[in-house]
């Protein structure tokens, strides 16, 4: 009987020592993703997605890309400066982030960009977009689709 | 105080007189564009007699013109703020193949624009183009994306602008749609009143 009892009680402590750790795993606390949203955009149309990621390790890692069921296409971009009044988009490729340093996009810098969206995205909305990382692997964002950055309406 | 101090002051109370220049009047020049449900506008016509702000968009632009969108809306709850009338808003296309008439108005209430007071402008290509060139901004397809389906989108190198149109059709003012103060543009609408 205290056998017994004593088995149940190592298998549920093995469960949870076991648990944290796969957590661990794929929460990857290496590589956090900040302050996320994406801008409202009628179906078929664009929205921006932005966020700041944050590298904790000791190495730089470089995000490869982006993926998500909202749209079509998920494609890095940077806003550009032309000349003094004229401004540019182009695919930004890869971007590597040092290691314990921080990466904003942001409004008029870099964003993934979400080509096609597949369903009407409104204010309020959340949308969750998966970013493609060389050593973290894949990472789950959370955004929600507003106007402007929250830090600024935060100010207001 | 030296001298260069009181020069700097002086200056500075110059600057703070400075009437707005004419940038170039429309004159008896007009444009036959369309409106977000499709109505036909005579630009600069049905806006007469009104304080026009006025920026130049294309929809697949996610970043640069919805910043510059944005911009205009918080001029326009601060106008609303503030109590001042006899100001309309205008958002030209300068992609009008893509933005039609539907694609200009899903891009307006998507983000619960307040169409009350402001415009969106599609026509003819060769129409939108005769008007950025007469304001002075420049619009060049540069970059594209392809889908997987073959359809194709251009990414528009252009001018990053919102203009003051006085009652008289005259540009009196060019700021950075992207990065506008809205303090600067609001006091700007005042002296034009
Ligand atoms: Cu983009």
């Amino acid at each position: 009987m205290k056998r017994r009892l004593l088995i149940i009680i190592v298998i549920i402590f093995a469960f949870n020592l076991v648990t944290p750790t796969q957590q661990q795993k794929s929460n990857n606390s290496d590589i956090q993703i900040q302050k996320a949203w994406a801008r409202p955009a009628a179906k078929y149309a664009n929205s921006a997605f932005y966020f700041v990621l944050e590298n904790n390790s000791s190495r730089t890692d470089t995000l490869l890309g982006a993926e998500t069921k909202i749209s079509e296409e998920a494609e890095i971009h940077e806003s550009y400066k032309k000349d003094n009044d004229r401004m540019g988009m182009r695919p930004a490729g890869k971007i590597a982030i040092k290691p314990k340093s921080k990466f904003e996009f942001k409004p008029g810098g870099f964003h993934v960009m979400l080509l096609g969206v597949e369903k009407d995205l409104h204010i309020g909305d959340k949308i969750e977009v998966v970013l493609r990382l060389k050593y973290a692997g894949k990472i789950k964002a959370q955004a929600e689709v507003r106007d402007m950055p929250m830090t600024k309406e935060m100010k207001q | 105080m030296k001298l260069r101090h009181y020069l700097f002051v002086i200056i500075l109370f110059w600057g703070c007189k400075e009437k707005l220049p004419v940038i170039e009047k429309f004159g008896e020049t007009s444009y036959k564009l369309v409106d977000q449900n499709n109505k036909e506008e005579i630009f600069p016509d049905f806006v007469k007699d009104k304080i026009v702000i006025m920026n130049y968009i294309f929809t697949n632009c996610p970043d640069i013109c919805p910043l510059s969108t944005n911009n205009m809306r918080l001029i326009q709850e601060r106008l609303k703020k503030e109590k001042i009338d006899n100001v309309q808003f205008v958002s030209l296309s300068f992609d009008p193949e893509f933005d039609t008439p539907e694609v200009l108005r899903k891009f307006a209430d998507i983000r619960n624009l307040d169409l009350s007071n402001w415009t969106f402008l599609t026509g003819d290509k060769s129409t939108t183009n005769s008007v950025i060139k007469q304001v002075g901004v420049l619009a060049v397809p540069s970059d594209s994306t392809v889908f997987k389906n073959g359809r194709k989108i251009y990414y528009y190198v252009h001018t990053d602008r919102i203009q003051l149109i006085d009652p008289e059709g005259r540009i009196r003012k060019n700021y950075k749609g992207s990065t506008i103060n809205v303090d600067e543009i609001v006091s700007d609408i005042k002296k034009l009143q």
